[in-house]
């Protein structure tokens, strides 16, 4: 009888246990339990896998397409146009510039905004060509669609196209760390025009896409730790990813459960996912993110 | 002469009207194929064997989907492809959340338009229908 006890004991702390590790993913987002992942166990991160991480960022033409949605007028005070290309220096500069240019890039595509769109190719040119890459590059044909207006979707097309290149390029000719501190600065110029405009247009849906950014904050470290200790510019870099996930810390998102719904709809098909997620950030939270963005920003392009 | 001057012109206007679009012209006839109203985002481009059995998807990738966007994915298939492209995407927690292929009717749609309202890192497959040889493209766009 008490063997029996035990074996059943035994097996109620076992299921209890292994649904605890299950219940996070299905319930609510967390980090993972560290507060980052080692540096040993990120460098032994297969190249697909971070060739998948990457795939991960969210695009800075998403962000642009949802501020259209929003109505929020064109801007140019976003834009990085104090970063000048010929005073870059090192790799890791011209790297993190042309990540940085390449989300106010997608911006003014988004708003066919092509006077200042040239001013960005031509940077974006140089440090393409400052990191042997230029030839991904194609500035005629990207700056001709860009004058005409004509072609949205082929000028998208090359231009997100040129970074994937890019981006392939640098981890095959293994300088993954230059392709690395690429997407970062897509995604903290992407950021910094998102949490830009929320404050002159407080709109709950902007609120929660800055929230949401807590998904993919830990992949975007990961891209980083291999090289955190490479010199100081990359250690620095390291410590402010880390600074902005210590603002995410506390901001929660959850998730309502539900069946997606299908309808036809002509020749295609139109599902509606009932599932939602939720963000759940109070202003002063909103506010950290807010101010710590623009402070690495900030930084990141006088720097350069 | 002058007939040759109008070969010139016929030449450069075809090159810059080649030069405007993507390289691979699947890719640029799928571009368009997904609507005006419609802004590419993102493609995939798939060429795979016949599968010598029956198993998962084979192409797998990933790409986050964010809350409140409205995506299209488009599947294009090349002349010369035996079989559809098809696509299935799962959320972080497995659960399929969008199939191009209907199993019970057999039907492959060309387009699904995902209304996500649930922020995250989803899974994409693509293969060609029963595992067949084939070259397409995946496009993800954004609806307006």
């Amino acid at each position: 009888m008490r063997g029996r006890f035990f074996i059943f004991l035994l097996a109620t702390v076992i299921v209890f246990n292994s649904c605890r590790n299950t219940s996070n993913s299905s319930g609510e987002f967390i980090f993972p339990e560290a507060d980052s992942v080692p540096v040993g166990e990120a460098q032994k991160l297969s190249a697909e896998a971070i060739a998948d991480i990457s795939k991960n960022i969210s695009s800075p033409v998403e962000i642009a397409n949802l501020l259209q949605f929003l109505e929020v007028p064109f801007s140019p005070e976003y834009l990085a146009s104090s970063v000048d290309a010929n005073k870059q220096n090192t790799a890791f500069d011209k790297a993190l510039a042309l990540g940085i240019l390449g989300a106010d890039l997608g911006y003014l595509n988004m708003y066919e905004k092509t006077g200042t769109s040239i001013d960005i190719l031509s940077s974006i040119r140089k440090l393409a060509e400052g990191l042997r890459v230029g030839q991904f590059f194609d500035f005629e044909t990207i700056k001709r669609l860009s004058l005409n207006k004509s072609n949205l979707d082929s000028l998208l097309f090359l231009s997100i196209d040129s970074y994937t290149q890019i981006d392939n390029y640098l981890r095959d000719d293994n300088r993954g760390q230059l392709s690395s501190l690429m997407i970062i600065g897509v995604w903290i110029e992407a950021q910094y025009l998102a949490t830009q405009v929320v404050k002159r247009y407080p709109d709950q849906m902007l609120k929660d896409r800055i929230g949401e950014q807590k998904i993919i904050l830990n992949d975007l470290i990961l891209l980083a730790i291999p090289y955190c200790n490479r010199d100081s510019q990359y250690g620095d870099l390291c410590r402010v990813l880390q600074k902005i996930k210590e603002k995410y810390r506390d901001i929660r998102i959850t998730y309502t459960l539900g069946e997606p719904i299908s309808v036809e709809k002509d020749d295609g098909l139109v599902i509606e996912q009932t599932e939602t997620s939720v963000v759940e950030m109070t202003d002063e939270q909103l506010t950290g993110v807010i101010d710590v963005t623009k402070e690495i920003r900030n930084k990141l392009i006088i720097t350069n | 002469m002058k007939k040759y001057f109008i070969i010139l012109i016929l030449l450069f206007t075809t090159r810059a009207m080649l030069t405007g679009q993507a390289t691979d012209p699947l890719i640029s006839s799928c571009i368009a194929s997904a609507g005006p109203n419609s802004k590419y985002l993102k493609d995939f481009r798939v060429q795979l064997g016949k599968a010598s059995e029956p198993c998962e998807l084979r192409y797998k990738t990933q790409m986050s989907l964010w809350k409140n966007t409205r995506y299209r994915f488009t599947m294009c298939n090349s002349d010369d492809s035996q079989g559809k492209l098809i696509l299935r995407i799962k959320d972080n927690t497995n659960k399929v959340v969008l199939s191009s292929f209907d199993q019970k009717t057999g039907k492959i749609y060309p387009y699904v338009d995902f209304i996500c309202n649930k922020s995250g890192i989803y899974q994409l497959s693509f293969d060609f229908i029963d595992g067949q040889q084939g070259s397409g493209v995946g496009i993800v766009s954004m609806v307006k």
